[in-house]
This record gives structure tokens, C-alpha cells and sequence, in this order.
């Protein structure tokens, strides 16, 4: 039985709910054929119709019952569904917002979106079929299978080893189709994509002059797909029909067997059309849990998925004491040995960090793609748990684990390379970190941030619909509504992980001065490979392979000649 | 709506596999009703007591048959009807690549991103399914219906009308109904999971921001509301389905009371033997299972109708058929670009895009195009390859007008663009995509003068390792790289880059394009660039803004003369630090 299924709340209070509501149906499904049978025989024997009129009423109010009970069963199913979906959904959006853009990195937005709206549909369907399936295939056919040896040894027995074969064969030939499938796997997945890689790829196709070409190339493609999906299929449809094959043998087997019983007088007309009509009833659940097993597998994906998500640590210690009221000249925030493994053979994103800032200060970190630049930014950011080391904060006694903490995230404006807009009016943009701020205080912010003039000559002002659907912002007005942001609400710590990496000279130009402004009076980690900012930095660091390889004031690191000289110098050869 | 395209057409080319099916599927389900018919009637008659087993061996023959012909012909139909819907996704997928690959180059400023077209592929897959879960299961019940019918007219009108009454609610009227009272709250539906959709794209997208402004809980709480509203329309939806089902198994009930009723008084006045009773009553119990899915079926067609409206709006261009007037006489080996007066402009309400540009690029010339995004750089790119059309002037190569090369464009012209697609294949064939008939020889060749031989051969499967594979172990430079080969292999006289080193830090960025400067010896080069690492290797800088070109110059010349680009140029270069 699958484990996250039953590991949910409440589970079993309502597996037997379910399970008695199925022994109550199962027992209208035999009075029901009980008293068709009867009705029919009756009728056969040449009685008039009204002397069975009772009967036809008890067995109209067996059928109704039993057709109300399966409403029942599927509601509360439903219900139960849709309770575990919401709670498995609350819980893994609160871990996403916890986890942070190094999870989200990882397991790409695409994923987590779809996981979050479709797997979590998924999950519920799968909850609200699996559960009265297994009551079903529990129940039904044992009870079904008792009332028919009360009533004939020789039917019975049938019944009894067709089903065990009958699963038998399933299994088998599911595997075998499983075990097809696995083997051409590779060649499946890279089919089966072919066609979105086409179409995601069609402009290079085009710049190669190939694109005429490949419309043949995909319909070969999508003709070797069909050929290897029908040799699939026809292997696993044979599991649906050793299903069909074998139900239809056994009531066949059944009808005939009872016939002949009939002839030598060894049993009644109304035992036998009893058992003949609760035969196929008996399979019944067998096949529908057959029918529905695709719909459900997608759905046990998803809930492993999703619970591996909500498994997923946290590492900041639950009683972490952590307090910081506010970040002045006398505070102080010291890295001690700080390192962060990456996953694969122990390579080291960072190694050993010892750092010591202490008030208002502008810090340049330096170095090439792959330094470390950002998992410092990170680790300084409160997004991700360093790996060893501890962190020291004035204002607290004992040494932490990490940053990540509301309360230190309270005290920092972080800038990305890319700051995402949301698809909001300019005005929620801007107040997006302080939700209750006034319109005049926005429009203060933008002006300070540069963009006054552009937001006013929008139609709709600071009520401009920007971002995602709305209108498109060049990524240095973008880069501005970000600076935006960090002027409105004025966190005493700012932290930039290669702000104008994508921009051009000219428009990183104009940001400067901007961006100079805000610094004042801040703590600022400033993480760049554009040299010409540390001319503006009280601090720098250079960062190699994930090691501080030299530190100090830009003075120093010129009149040293050591390695900040040696990337300048790389910066300017070949250069005249 | 363009139903005819996406839908009639098939129909009208696969009516022979289709009719097939529908015999066939048809076949089984009559098997199946056969089955419970003859094994009532077997055991019927059995109950009379006759002399011989002999005098039962049809029926029980006939059982047997049935019995094993009904798993066998459902496992024939399944086959069949999957096989056809597989050509015909094949079919579809041809056509829709059909409808983009003109306007290729044009999509990405239509559509925007590349996930849209991996949802028309989506799309196409939902309606393979109209065939195989709402056409055929219809129509098969939609024909048992009839033989239903005229079996019982055969044995008495009045009966028949009642029954053609009892199923016409089950097979038409429920269905219209549901279909009518779900497509509103379905469509509803889907907008609201469209909503949420966007706004968890966002909220994920946005992770830090959530977790800096410490909204997410705002954010969570606010989502888990949206959804209630969703899942209180899905609950009603559930539960109409639910009592319709419950409904339909009345009728059913129904159907075989009325069924005892009539038979018992058919067999009264001797018009049918009494062993016909069971038999008519068990077959009833095998029909439901025929008729009550296709209200289900039905339903779906709402879904189906989102798909192929979002496939129409998508993917209907104006097709029209790009000129290839292009004769054999002119020499790809010296081309000369020459634009004169050139005005071009995306529609016909907004400003100049390019205007009015005048410029001549000799074969082997290096060009530097410099200015802010949005200055028309790359717009520019795509006219010089014909992709865009001017509005006014004349845009030519060797005389011939850009626009009418086509298909042959790629002779002449070869480009590289900030994010190259790498497709999902090895890294041969990657390369060999520059030119397909080329050897392992030349594929070698051209890797190692992108500088990336020996990382291949340092890669366990050599030039076998598929790219897709490799993840993050290939650097951004390093699919620059591969681009590159591929362009060295496709071997044209001028080369297009459009910002090739965007994102890539300094050093990476200056061994990336010393490599291409040194490969492209001979060729002319346009070179889009944001900043101005490297500009002094061009024989010309070209400053564009608004459109219309601001300076140009050589490097030097510019830098003695030109504060502005002496400024910005010292902001990129550190050595005044």
C-alpha cells in the first residue's frame, strides 16, 4: 500500500467509514440480484407479474440503495480529498517561501508552479479514487464470493481461481510492458520531445537554413514515435485484456457450468440466474481499479513529490535566539569559518570566509563567475544555511548557525542582476516591502530612484500596470524600480549581487550616481565583476575558488600589487 | 474558428480508419451485451429440463464465443483506434510546425517566450483526445442506441418508443444538460486557475522579494482563499456529476423494470418464449455500461474548445510565401551590405524603429554596433537577414534586396545570438547542424578553432555526449563555443552576432571573443555589443540611438574626438584605476 497515502491525517477514520458503507452496498448487490432472480424465475415458472409487484419493489429499493451508497462513498472520498490537498498545499507553499531562490534555482519556477497547482489536483484525484477502489476490492468480491458457494460449490470454485490468475496475469503482463518501456526509454523521452525541442529551437533552425528541411525530419520522428508507442501498447493493453479475457471466460464458464447443473436438476432456476448475474459484479472492482491505475499513478508521483518537498529541513535550529532591533555605527556582524558545500564530490562554494564588518560600510566583492560572489551574497542575504562555520551579531550573545531569520531579512534590501517586477501597477511595485505606504511616498521614491519622468508620462501614471502582461520595462528601469523599492523603505542593509551585469555601459552610467545616492549611510555589499565600482567602495574583497585571496581598502590592494592588480591587468590585455 | 484546419480535415482523410474503428468497437460491445444474452437464455432453457445437453449445445457454444470474442475484439479496437490517433498527432504536429516555421524569427516578439510553444504542443496532445475519449465512445453509443431500438420494434413498437424515450435522457439529454451547466462554471474555472496560475508564477519568481518583505504568509493566505473559490465551484461540478450519475443508474433501474414488466407480458400472450425474459433483462446491465460515460464524454468538449482556441490564436499567421528569386550568378565569396535610406518601424502607430539609415559594409569589413537596448540594434540585425522587411529605402546585398533571398538567406548569412538553442541531441550532431553534409573531419576542425576541442575530448562520450545531459557542466561559454563551431561549419561570408557575451564575466567574455575574431579572418563581421570590451578590434564603431546612427568612427578616432564615447569607455575599461 503506498506510504504517503497512509500517512495522512485522518486516513484511517475514513478508510472505514468508507469500508463499512461497502459491506452495506455489497450486501444490496446480492439482494438485488437475489430478488431479480427470484423476479424472473417466478415469471418464468408462469406466475402473473403482480404476484411478484412486492418483490419488484424490494428489489428497485436494493438498486436505488446501492447507487445511493456509491454517492455517499464518492463524496466522502471527495471531501477527504480536497481536506488533504489543501493542507498538503499550505504546506508546501509555507516551505517554498522558507526554502528560498536557492531551492527555487534548483527546481526550476516551472516545476514548482505546476507541483503546486496540478500535482496537488493530481493528488486529490488520486486520493478520491484510490480509497473506494481499495474498500472495493477489499470487500465486494468476498462477499460476493460467500453468498455464491452458500448457493454453488461448482460456480464458486470458478470464480475463486479465476481471480488469482486473473491478477496474476495483469502483473505479468504490466511488468513485461514496464519492463519494455524501460528499455527504450531514452529513445522514447528523446521522441517524444523532439517535437517541443523543435519548436523552441525553430529560430536557430532558421538561421541554419534547415527549418524547410526539418518539417521531414519531424514527421520521421513522429512515425518512429507512433511505431514504438504502438509495440508499447499493444504489449500493455494485453494486461486489460487478460482482464477482459478472463472475466468473460469465468461468467461464460459459470453460465455453461450452471446449465449443464440445471439439466441433472442439481440446482434451482433462481440460484442460478442469481449467481450468473452476480458474477460480473464480482470482477467489477478488479476492473475499474484496471481502468483507473494511469489516473492514479500520475497522482502517486505527484504525492511523493510533493512530500519530499515538505520533507525537506530546514536547518536554522528552531531556538536559534536571534534579535537584532536595529543595524547603527556600532553594530557588528562577523563570519567565522564560514564554508558551503556544494551537493556533487565535495566541491566547496565557499571555503573558510572570516569577515568582520562593523556599522556603515561599503564592501566590493570581486571575482570571476564561480568565485562565490553570489553564495556570499546568499549566506549574507539570510537565504541559504552555510555549511560549517558560525555567524556572530553583536546584538546577540550566542554565535549563529545562519541568517536566515524574518528578523534579519527585516533589515536588508537585496538587488538582483534581474529584480523581478511583479505584474502589478508601478505604485504596489514600489511599496511591494512596505505595503502601506502613501502614494506621495512612492512618487518620492521615484524620483529619487529616476524614473519620475517615465512613470509620469505613462497613461496611467503611477497606476501603470507593469511587469508580466503589463507594459514591458527596459532592464534598467527595471534595475530603478528596484532602487526604488530600497529608497522607500530604507533598510539600513543593501545587498547587490552584480546589479548591472546585463545592462549596457551608458544606462549602468546613469544608475551610478543613483545607486551612490542610496549607499549613504548604509551597509552595503556590493558583489560585481565591473572593476570601475570599487573606486566608490570603502572595502573590498576578492574572492577565488570560493577563498577570500585578498582584502582591504582599494589603496592597498593597488600600492600591493597582488591579485586585484593581476585582474586588472587581465582586464586590460589586448587592450591598448 | 478555424475548426476546419485542426478537426474536419482529419476526419475528412481518415473516414476509412475511423468507420473500421467503430465497426469494430461496436463488435465488442455487442459481444458483451451477446454474452449475458445467451447465457440468460442458456440457463433458461437448461431450467426446462431437456432430454440431450445436445439440445443446448448452440447457446453454450455460443457462449464461449461470445466470451472470449469480446475480450479479443475490445483488445483489436483499443489498438486501432490508438494507432489512428497517433498518425493523426503526427499529422497535427507537421501542420502546426508548418504554420510557425515561416514566421520563425518573428515569433519571439509575437509570443514572447519559448514556453508557449511548448504549450501548443500540449495543446495538440489534449486534442488527440477528442477522438479517442469523446468521438468514438459517442458514436459507438449513439449506434447501439439504434439497434436497441429497432431490435425491440422488432418485437413490439409501443416498447421500443418507451425505451427510445428512456435512453434518449441518458444519451442525449443528460449530456446536453451537463454539458450545458458545466461549460460556464468550467470556463470560470479555468480562469480562476489561470489567475492563480500567474500570480504563483510571480510570487515564485519573486521568492526573495517574498521572503524580504516577509508578505508570503499574506501571499499563501491570500492564494488558499482563490482556491477555496475554485474548489467551491469544482465541489458543485462534482456533486452534479454525482447525482446525474445517480440518476442515470435510475433509469437504468428503470429500464429494467419496465423491461420484467414487458417481457412478462409478451410471454403471457405467447408472443416470445419465456426464456427471453432473463435473457432481455442481463443484457440491460451490460448497456449502462455504454451509456452512462458519455455524458462524461460530452463534457469534455469544453476543455477541448480552450486548446484549440489558444492553437488558432497562436499559431494563425498570414502566411505568406517568402521569395526565393534569387539566381546562381551572384558571388557568396564578396558580398557588400547597403542600406540606403532605411526606415523601418514595427506597426504603423509607433515611432521609428530604424530611421533612415544609411551605411555600406564591404565584404571582410569588422562593424562594432554600439548603443543602448531598445536603440534598434537588433532590429537592424534581422533586416540585414531579411527577416524584417523596410518600410521604406532599400536594404540590399549585392544589389539584390535582403528580402528576397529566403530560404537561401543562410548561404550568405550566419548568426549568433545571445542565447543559441543547443538541441537536445549529441554534440556532433550539434555541430554537423552548420552543415549536414559535413565530415567527422570538418566537425573537428571546427570545434578546435572555437577553442572547444579539448574540452570535448576531455568529456568521457567525446563528441557522443548529449548536451542536454550535461546540465551545468556546460558553462555559458562554453554553449557559445558550440554555437560558434556550428556557425564556423555553416562557413558563410558574413556573420551576424547579436550580443554573444551577455552575462558571461570579463575573462570568459575576452577569450569568447578573441576565439571568434580570430575564426572569422576574412569574413564580414556586425557585431551588436552593449559595452565596448574589444571595440578597438573593429575597423568601425557604429553608435546607434533612436534608431539613427549618432557616431561612428574607428575606436581610436572616437576616443580622440568623442567625450561621450571616451567617458563611456573608460567606465568600462579599469585602467584608470
Amino acid at each position: 500500500m503506498n506510504r504517503e497515502l497512509m500517512s495522512y491525517k485522518g486516513i484511517k477514520l475514513i478508510l472505514a467509514l468508507i469500508s463499512v458503507i461497502t459491506m452495506i452496498q455489497s450486501i444490496c448487490i446480492v439482494f438485488q440480484a437475489k430478488w431479480l432472480s427470484d423476479i424472473i424465475s417466478s415469471l418464468f415458472a408462469g406466475h402473473s407479474l403482480s404476484s411478484v409487484s412486492h418483490q419488484i419493489i424490494y428489489f428497485a429499493m436494493a438498486f436505488t440503495a446501492r447507487y445511493a451508497l456509491s454517492l455517499l462513498i464518492k463524496r466522502r472520498a471527495y471531501r477527504f480529498a480536497q481536506k488533504t490537498g489543501t493542507r498538503l498545499r499550505e504546506q508546501m507553499m509555507a516551505k517554498l517561501f522558507q526554502l528560498g531562490p536557492a531551492f527555487v534555482r534548483r527546481e526550476g519556477t516551472g516545476n514548482l508552479v505546476t507541483l503546486v497547482l496540478e500535482g496537488i489536483s493530481q493528488v486529490k484525484t488520486f486520493i478520491e479514487l484510490i480509497l473506494p477502489r481499495m474498500s472495493s476490492m477489499g470487500i465486494t468480491p468476498v462477499v460476493i464470493l460467500a453468498v455464491v458457494f452458500i448457493e454453488n460449490r461448482t460456480s464458486g470454485v470458478i470464480l475463486l481461481v479465476t481471480m488469482p490468475i486473473l491478477i496474476v496475469f495483469m502483473i505479468l503482463l504490466g511488468l513485461a510492458a514496464q519492463k519494455k518501456m524501460d528499455l527504450q526509454w531514452s529513445a522514447y523521452q528523446t521522441l517524444s520531445n523532439h517535437f517541443v525541442d523543435s519548436l523552441r529551437g525553430i529560430e536557430t533552425l532558421k538561421f541554419l537554413g534547415l527549418s524547410k528541411k526539418h518539417g521531414t525530419s519531424i514527421k520521421r520522428v513522429s512515425e518512429k514515435y507512433r511505431t514504438m508507442t504502438m509495440g508499447t501498447l499493444r504489449l500493455a493493453f494485453l494486461s486489460s485484456f487478460a482482464l477482459d479475457f478472463f472475466t468473460m471466460l469465468s461468467v461464460a464458464t459459470v453460465a455453461v457450468m450452471l446449465g449443464l447443473q440445471l439439466i441433472n436438476g442439481e440446482i434451482f432456476l433462481n440460484s442460478a440466474l442469481m449467481i450468473l448475474i452476480l458474477a460480473p459484479e464480482y470482477f467489477l472492482p478488479v476492473r475499474e481499479l484496471g481502468a483507473d491505475y494511469h489516473a492514479t499513478l500520475n497522482g502517486k508521483e505527484a504525492a511523493e513529490a510533493i512530500q519530499s518537498i515538505i520533507d525537506v529541513p530546514i536547518e536554522q535550529k528552531k531556538k536559534n535566539l536571534f534579535s537584532l532591533s536595529k543595524w547603527d555605527e556600532n553594530s557588528e556582524l562577523t563570519l567565522n569559518k564560514v564554508s558551503v558545500f556544494r551537493e556533487e564530490e565535495g566541491k566547496m562554494s565557499l571555503n573558510c570566509i572570516n569577515l568582520s564588518v562593523k556599522g556603515f560600510k561599503k564592501v566590493g566583492i570581486i571575482g570571476e563567475s564561480g568565485a562565490g560572489k553570489s553564495t556570499l551574497i546568499d549566506i549574507l542575504s539570510g537565504f541559504m544555511t552555510p555549511s560549517e562555520g558560525e555567524i556572530k551579531l553583536s546584538e546577540n550573545e550566542h554565535s549563529l548557525t545562519s541568517l536566515t531569520h524574518e528578523a534579519w531579512r527585516k533589515h536588508i534590501t537585496y538587488i538582483p542582476q534581474t529584480p523581478y517586477i511583479f505584474s502589478q501597477s508601478v505604485l504596489d511595485n514600489v511599496r511591494f516591502y512596505k505595503p502601506n505606504a502613501s502614494v506621495a511616498e512612492v512618487e518620492k521614491a521615484l524620483e529619487q530612484a529616476g524614473l519620475a519622468e517615465l512613470v509620469e508620462g505613462f497613461p496611467d501614471g503611477i497606476k501603470e500596470q507593469i511587469g508580466n502582461g503589463g507594459r514591458m520595462m527596459s532592464g534598467g528601469q527595471e534595475q530603478r524600480i528596484a532602487l526604488a523599492r530600497a529608497f522607500l523603505c530604507q533598510r539600513p542593509i543593501i545587498l547587490l549581487d552584480e546589479p548591472t551585469a546585463h545592462l549596457d555601459i551608458e544606462t549602468e552610467y546613469e544608475l551610478k550616481e543613483t545607486m551612490m545616492s542610496l549607499f549613504n549611510h548604509k551597509l552595503v555589499f556590493f558583489a560585481t565583476h565591473r572593476l570601475h565600482w570599487m573606486k566608490q567602495m570603502d572595502y573590498i574583497i576578492v574572492l577565488n575558488q570560493g577563498k577570500i585571496i585578498e582584502e582591504g581598502t582599494l589603496d592597498n590592494l593597488l600600492n600591493k600589487k597582488g591579485e586585484f592588480h593581476k585582474l586588472i591587468q587581465s582586464q586590460l590585455e589586448g587592450l591598448e | 474558428m478555424r475548426m476546419k484546419e485542426w478537426f474536419v480535415d482529419y476526419i475528412r482523410r481518415y473516414w476509412r480508419r475511423f468507420i473500421v474503428i467503430l465497426i469494430v468497437s461496436l463488435l465488442a460491445v455487442l459481444c458483451g451485451a451477446a454474452l449475458m444474452y445467451t447465457s440468460g437464455y442458456l440457463i433458461s432453457k437448461a431450467a426446462l429440463r431437456p432430454e440431450n445437453v445436445l439440445m443446448i449445445y448452440v447457446p453454450i457454444v455460443a457462449v464461449r464465443t461470445f466470451g472470449i470474442g469480446r475480450a479479443v475484439i475490445q483488445y483489436i479496437a483499443r489498438l486501432i483506434s490508438h494507432d489512428a490517433t497517433l498518425r493523426i498527432l503526427s499529422e497535427m504536429r507537421i501542420q502546426l510546425y508548418k504554420r510557425l516555421e515561416p514566421r520563425a524569427l518573428l515569433i519571439r516578439s509575437k509570443v514572447r517566450t519559448g514556453n508557449i510553444l511548448g504549450l501548443l504542443s500540449d495543446d495538440i496532445e489534449h486534442l488527440q483526445d477528442v477522438y479517442l475519449r469523446t468521438i468514438f465512445p459517442s458514436i459507438v453509443a449513439l449506434s447501439v442506441y439504434f439497434i436497441v431500438i429497432f431490435s425491440i420494434g422488432w418485437f413490439s413498437l409501443s416498447f421500443a418508443l418507451i425505451m427510445a424515450i428512456y435512453l434518449f435522457v441518458l444519451i442525449i439529454l443528460f449530456p446536453i444538460i451537463s454539458l450545458w451547466m458545466t461549460k460556464k462554471k468550467s470556463q470560470k474555472i479555468n480562469r480562476q486557475r489561470n489567475h492563480l496560475y500567474q500570480n504563483l508564477t510571480d510570487a515564485v519568481l519573486g521568492v526573495t522579494d517574498m521572503m524580504i518583505s516577509g508578505r508570503s504568509h499574506e501571499f499563501i493566505h491570500q492564494h488558499e482563499k482563490e482556491e477555496n473559490e475554485i474548489t467551491k465551484v469544482t465541489s458543485t461540478l462534482h456533486s452534479m456529476s454525482r447525482l446525474r450519475e445517480f440518476m442515470s443508474q435510475g433509469i437504468i433501474g428503470l429500464i429494467v423494470v419496465s423491461m420484467i414488466v414487458w417481457s412478462s407480458g409478451m410471454v403471457n400472450t405467447h408472443q416470445i418464449p419465456g426464456t427471453l425474459i432473463a435473457a432481455f433483462v442481463l443484457v440491460v446491465f451490460t448497456l449502462s455500461e455504454i451509456f452512462i460515460p458519455v455524458s462524461e464524454s460530452i463534457e469534455k468538449i469544453s476543455q477541448y474548445q480552450t486548446s484549440l482556441k489558444r492553437l488558432v490564436e497562436t499559431s494563425h499567421f498570414e502566411t505568406e510565401e517568402s521569395k526565393n528569386e534569387l539566381d546562381h550568378i551572384m558571388n557568396p565569396d564578396k558580398v557588400t551590405i547597403r542600406l540606403d535610406h532605411v526606415y523601418f518601424r514595427y506597426d504603423n502607430e509607433s515611432e521609428w524603429t530604424i530611421h533612415d539609415l544609411n551605411l555600406s559594409i564591404k565584404q571582410g569589413e569588422k562593424i562594432a554596433l554600439i548603443g543602448r537596448s531598445g536603440a534598434g540594434k537588433s532590429s537592424l540585425i534581422k533586416l540585414i537577414y531579411g527577416a524584417l522587411k523596410p518600410e521604406k529605402g532599400l536594404l540590399t546585398l549585392n544589389g539584390i534586396p535582403a528580402t528576397h533571398f529566403g530560404e537561401k538567406m543562410s548561404d550568405f548569412v550566419s548568426v549568433l545570438n545571445q542565447t543559441p538553442y543547443l538541441f537536445d541531441t549529441t554534440i556532433r550532431n550539434n555541430i554537423r547542424l552548420g552543415d549536414q553534409l559535413a565530415s567527422e573531419d570538418e566537425i573537428k576542425r571546427a570545434a578546435k578553432r572555437a577553442k572547444l576541442d579539448e574540452y570535448i575530448d576531455s568529456l568521457p562520450l567525446g563528441y557522443q555526449s548529449v548536451v542536454d545531459e550535461m546540465g551545468e557542466n556546460f558553462s555559458g561559454g562554453q554553449r557559445q563555443r558550440l554555437a560558434l563551431a556550428r556557425v564556423l561549419l555553416q562557413n558563410t561570408s558574413i556573420v551576424l552576432m547579436d550580443e554573444p557575451t551577455v552575462g558571461l564575466d570579463p575573462s570568459t567574455e575576452k577569450d569568447l571573443l578573441d576565439t571568434m575574431f580570430e575564426a572569422m579572418k576574412g569574413k564580414t563581421l556586425i557585431w551588436v555589443t552593449h559595452h565596448l570590451v574589444g571595440a578597438d578590434k573593429m575597423d568601425k564603431v557604429i553608435f546607434i540611438e533612436d534608431g539613427k546612427i549618432e557616431m561612428q568612427g574607428h575606436h581610436r578616432e572616437l576616443m580622440s574626438k568623442n567625450e561621450r564615447y571616451r567617458r563611456l569607455y573608460q567606465l568600462d575599461v579599469p585602467y584608470q584605476l
